[in-house]
């Protein structure tokens, strides 16, 4: 049962998009500190309820507080404390990777220090080197998905909500993804929500996490727990135990 | 032939002809906009017909003798004739209006005499200019035709016009007012080739801003950022109107190189001072013409991009905006043939409800001194503007500008696809 002192309180959260229900009565919390990965399917709901909590959509009933605060009431309030990586974000194609950084970090300071302090601290988190003075456009996908986890991070939110963070790279580039996150996030103490349709990843990354099927939290739990709980080697079997896949 | 390139061909014809955006924007709109343009054209040529065969002439016959009543019998063939006893043309002036004349003509006593003589007379005219568009001063031209037959069957340039332009009510000596059509085509042609290329041109910036935001998905993080979100639709109209702004400038100038090759064809020596003539805004009346463009440009960008919003891609937002043009151009097209007070009541109505045809209006009404009609102009359309504003703000406060989507094989099937992708 969600806690309304946690770092996210989401309450019988229901998102109606016409006949369609997305989420159905979602309730889940996420303490401070903690990565909480919501996993599950394509179109379980995940993202919706990610875009739920970032304020980019209205839930059509229940309620979701971000640090004690109302996304729907103190949207503007709530968005100065998060940071949202989409599933398919995009960089400005125009722009380089440090404009980019640049750019996202005036939304954050008006103090001059802390602005370069949190550009240089993107660059060493994405790792680009002199490809920062290129145009985005010239980024392949996995540089650019550095550079977008690092937009994320580089203002240390209180939380960050990553979709699906290492969708469409390879091997090595997601390794580089993971480890950032988990490296950052335990140093500075930021609290992360994310969402992956791969359930190996989040398993070695994530605190928590809750299973989602249409619209709703089927299991949750820590990785281990869950695993013990269904006898399952993976939270892959897990799922699809509790579905009824298996 | 090459090979598989029939195969491909069809492909694409199927692909094209499929793609309801290309079916309406390429094929159905053209079959209906140049059809009514077409019908703007013959209404305007029409409509300068009749112009012509109405004009009152004011006669002022300081002869009375055989031929000055010949000479009245061919004007008022073509002309209706209103006989008017006062000195001189500046006398007539006033008679102008009452009489809905815009030509006045003076035959001097000695006119009879001369003409018998086949001695040359020289016979002053006076002809309104209203500055109302390109058929402006055909009055004078009908004039002008009427003096060559009458000369035709007498002697050749017995009857020497002597035109003067009547700007305002006051009349200046030596100037046809087809001259100052000459001269003022750039009110005339400038300000509407202006509104159709600037409208135009600025609202494919802003959609192809909006819709790149999309398709390149880096609007769903700028909604998320600590900012306010009207600054973003602030920032995408400042973006486009300044961006447009420069294309309009360096557009201007080149026109302006075009617009000297008609100056060229003034005759040397008509040395014609528009600003002495009032031909020429005043401060005062270029800031209500800015501001009417201003304001119209700015309703454009937002609709614009409420239009683009519903697109998925910078191709689809392109098409899309591209249904607004109609309503650009042809108002545009129509008043630079037409005067607007010459229309039919439901074609005003029509050409007054569109915005953009205000800054074209309101440029030919501060010309002419008309200042009311500019500022009831800027008022209606800031209105409307404030409207569209609103209404995109809206958009941008809430989930539509991510969940908005339009489909023309329907609206229901395009809000689930928008579902199942965001889910």
């Amino acid at each position: 049962m969600a806690s309304l002192d946690s770092a996210v309180a989401v309450v019988d959260l229901t998102k109606d998009f016409g006949e369609i229900r997305a989420l159905n009565n979602l309730s889940f919390s996420i303490e401070t500190g903690e990565i909480f990965g919501l996993i599950g399917p394509n179109g379980a709901g995940k993202t919706t309820a990610l875009r739920v909590i970032s304020t980019l959509l209205l839930p059509t009933s229940g309620s979701v507080k971000v640090f004690g605060l109302d996304v729907v009431q103190e949207a503007a309030r709530v968005r100065e404390i998060i940071t949202y990586l989409p599933e398919e974000a995009g960089a400005y194609r125009n722009l380089s990777g440090r404009e980019y950084l640049e750019f996202m970090a005036r939304f954050v300071t008006k103090d001059k220090n802390r602005f370069q302090d949190m550009v240089n601290e993107a660059a060493e988190i994405c790792g680009l080197g002199d490809r920062l003075k290129s145009k985005a456009k010239t980024y392949s996908k996995g540089m650019k998905r550095r550079l977008l986890v690092a937009r994320a991070l580089m203002s240390k939110p209180r939380l960050t909500v990553l979709d699906e963070p290492t969708s469409g790279l390879d091997v090595l580039h997601s390794y580089h993804v993971r480890d950032i996150i988990k490296r950052y996030v335990k140093d500075n103490g930021v609290t992360v929500l994310l969402s992956s349709h791969n359930m190996l990843e989040v398993e070695h990354m994530c605190d928590r996490v809750a299973l989602v099927s249409k619209g709703q939290i089927v299991a949750e739990g820590k990785p281990a727990e869950l695993k013990e709980r269904f006898e399952s080697p993976n939270l892959e079997e897990v799922f699809a135990k509790v579905v009824g896949f298996a | 032939m090459l090979r598989g390139f029939g195969n491909f061909l069809l492909k694409e014809l199927k692909e094209l002809i499929r793609d309801p955006k290309i079916l309406l924007g390429t094929i159905i709109v053209p079959l209906i906009m140049f059809p009514v343009l077409g019908a703007v054209m013959s209404f305007s040529v029409q409509s300068a017909q009749e112009t012509a065969g109405k004009t009152v002439i004011i006669v002022l016959n300081h002869d009375n003798g055989a031929a000055s009543s010949e000479f009245i019998t061919y004007i008022n063939s073509s002309l209706r004739v209103v006989e008017a006893h006062v000195a001189t043309i500046a006398d007539a002036v006033p008679l102008l209006a009452e009489n809905n004349a815009t030509e006045i003509v003076e035959i001097p006593a000695d006119f009879t005499r001369n003409v018998t003589a086949r001695i040359g007379v020289q016979v002053k005219f006076g002809s309104v200019y209203a500055g109302s568009g390109l058929f402006e001063g055909i009055g004078s031209s009908v004039v002008d035709a009427l003096v060559e037959q009458f000369n035709r069957n007498i002697a050749p340039d017995v009857v020497v016009p002597e035109k003067s332009a009547i700007v305002k009510g006051e009349i200046v000596e030596g100037v046809d007012p087809r001259m100052l059509s000459s001269l003022m085509i750039s009110q005339a042609i400038a300000m509407p080739i202006t509104m159709m290329i600037l409208l135009s041109y600025s609202m494919q910036i802003a959609a192809t801003s909006v819709a790149m935001e999309k398709e390149e998905k880096t609007l769903e993080t700028v909604l998320t950022l600590p900012m306010d979100r009207f600054a973003i639709l602030m920032g995408k109209l400042s973006g486009s109107i300044i961006v447009a702004g420069f294309g309009a400038v360096a557009y201007m100038v080149g026109f302006n190189y075009y617009l000297g090759s008609f100056a060229a064809m003034i005759p040397a020596g008509a040395n014609i001072d528009l600003v002495s003539l009032g031909l020429v805004p005043s401060p005062f009346g270029y800031l209500l013409l800015g501001t009417s463009l201003f304001v119209a440009l700015l309703s454009a960008l937002a609709l614009a991009v409420i239009i683009s919003s519903f697109a998925e891609d910078v191709r689809s937002a392109q098409s899309m905006v591209g249904y607004i043009y109609p309503f650009i151009y042809l108002p545009s097209l129509a008043l630079m043939y037409l005067d607007i007070n010459a229309l039919p009541l439901a074609v005003r109505i029509i050409i007054y409800a569109i915005p953009f045809s205000h800054p074209i209006i309101a440029s030919k009404a501060i010309t002419m001194g008309d200042y009311w009609t500019a500022i009831l102009g800027i008022v209606y359309v800031a209105t409307f503007t404030v409207v569209i504003m609103y209404i995109a703000s809206r958009l941008f406060a809430t989930e539509r500008i991510l969940t908005a989507k339009l489909k023309f094989k329907g609206l229901r099937r395009g809000k689930k696809n928008a579902t199942e992708e965001l889910q």
